[in-house]
């Protein structure tokens, strides 16, 4: 009897956690934190080129947002790995917002060209839209659901081109 | 190997803001590893902090404030499988004389807004310093600058550190001595 009430506690739960999500049983990769979701901050910024990104019109995907700046260590050892996971998802549906934090062209343009090439970097010149954010550190990653909201928070690099992250993201994106 | 290509300002970049600790620094740098907590520090010469945000573009006014000031690299790894604050309102650094007052956030918000710095430049500069607190959660590793007025005493460091999510854990508290502010040579 006592068995058979701990069990239906245990299916009570389940649908608080991950199945509330559609993400089934599947645990976080190791570093990721499940936030309470909230909307993510207005975020309207210009790539290296020049044209504008609106998060906003992004919704209806999952977006990587990911903040970073050149000097900074972990952000240089996880750049390849977005670049590599970035090859293979964003053709999938995954939207990626790469977010260099307060420097200029010439800096985000000589990093970039032998770190990650293929990325398209979205320009916070000034560093207040990743004050917005409020990330724990640089580099930080936020994944934002097709709703236009927070979900989770990666805690300082990761290795995003590795199985785990990479079926993480995939779950992720079959689900609204 | 790969950094080799880079500039030298590259180079001390990394050496700077790694989030771990590097070997090159093991033998000089008070650093204290338990299960549940790693911490280091690392203090830096006004060549270095002045070499680090010359190549970011600070100009000279801003170098010259921050070669007078004593720059400690502090890295924290979250070993544990619980939340560990850092809280720097529970830090006291002190040395022969009695307590140092750091020169925290908004001390320092204030002095580049008089002197009219760039917000890019605040920024970066408020990116470099260890965050006033955090709840760092397990294996988390996070390092930052602290800034403390340059002298020449040994400096100690009583570190509390709360534990738990909503802090009712038992504080780790850790000393550190001594540590000196590095000087040019």
């Amino acid at each position: 009897m006592r068995r058979a009430r701990q069990l239906l506690l245990v299916l009570f739960c389940l649908p608080l956690t991950g199945p509330a999500m559609g993400l089934g049983q599947t645990a976080w990769p190791k570093g990721l934190l499940a936030l309470p979701a909230y909307p993510a901050p207005t975020t309207v910024l210009e790539d290296i080129e020049g044209e504008l990104f609106r998060l906003d019109d992004q919704k209806g995907a999952w977006v990587f947002v990911h903040f970073w700046a050149s000097w900074c260590g972990p952000c240089i050892r996880e750049m390849p790995a977005i670049q590599k996971m970035a090859r293979i998802l964003q053709p999938e549906g995954l939207k990626i917002a790469l977010i260099n934090t307060a420097e200029n062209e010439d800096t985000v343009f000589s990093f970039l060209s032998v770190h990650a090439p293929e990325l398209r970097p979205l320009m916070d010149y000034d560093g207040q839209v990743t004050e917005k954010w409020q990330p724990r550190g640089l580099p930080a990653t936020y994944l934002v659901d097709p709703r236009g909201q927070v979900r989770f928070q990666a805690l300082g690099g990761r290795e995003w081109d590795t199985p785990p992250y990479l079926s993480f993201l995939r779950q992720l994106m079959t689900t609204q | 190997m790969m950094y080799l290509r880079l500039p030298a300002h590259f180079l001390l970049s990394l050496l700077l803001f790694t989030s771990s600790v590097s070997p090159l620094f093991a033998a000089e740098a008070p650093s204290y590893e338990s299960s549940q907590l790693a911490i280091g520090f690392k203090s830096r010469t006004p060549e270095q902090i002045a070499a680090f945000y010359e190549a970011r573009g600070f100009n000279k006014p801003m170098i010259d404030k921050l070669k007078q000031q004593c720059f400690i690299t502090t890295w924290i790894h979250n070993k544990s499988s619980h939340v560990i604050w850092l809280d720097l309102s529970q830090w006291q650094f002190s040395n022969t004389t009695g307590v140092i007052e750091r020169h925290h956030r908004q001390y320092w918000e204030t002095v580049w807004d008089e002197m009219q710095i760039p917000l890019a430049h605040q920024a970066t500069f408020r990116w470099t310093l260890l965050p006033e607190a955090l709840d760092f959660q397990p294996d988390e590793r996070e390092g930052g600058n602290i800034i403390l007025p340059r002298d020449d005493r040994p400096i100690q460091i009583q570190a509390t550190f709360p534990t738990l999510a909503d802090k009712t854990g038992t504080p780790i508290t850790i000393k550190f001595s001594p540590l000196r502010c590095a000087k040019d040579s």
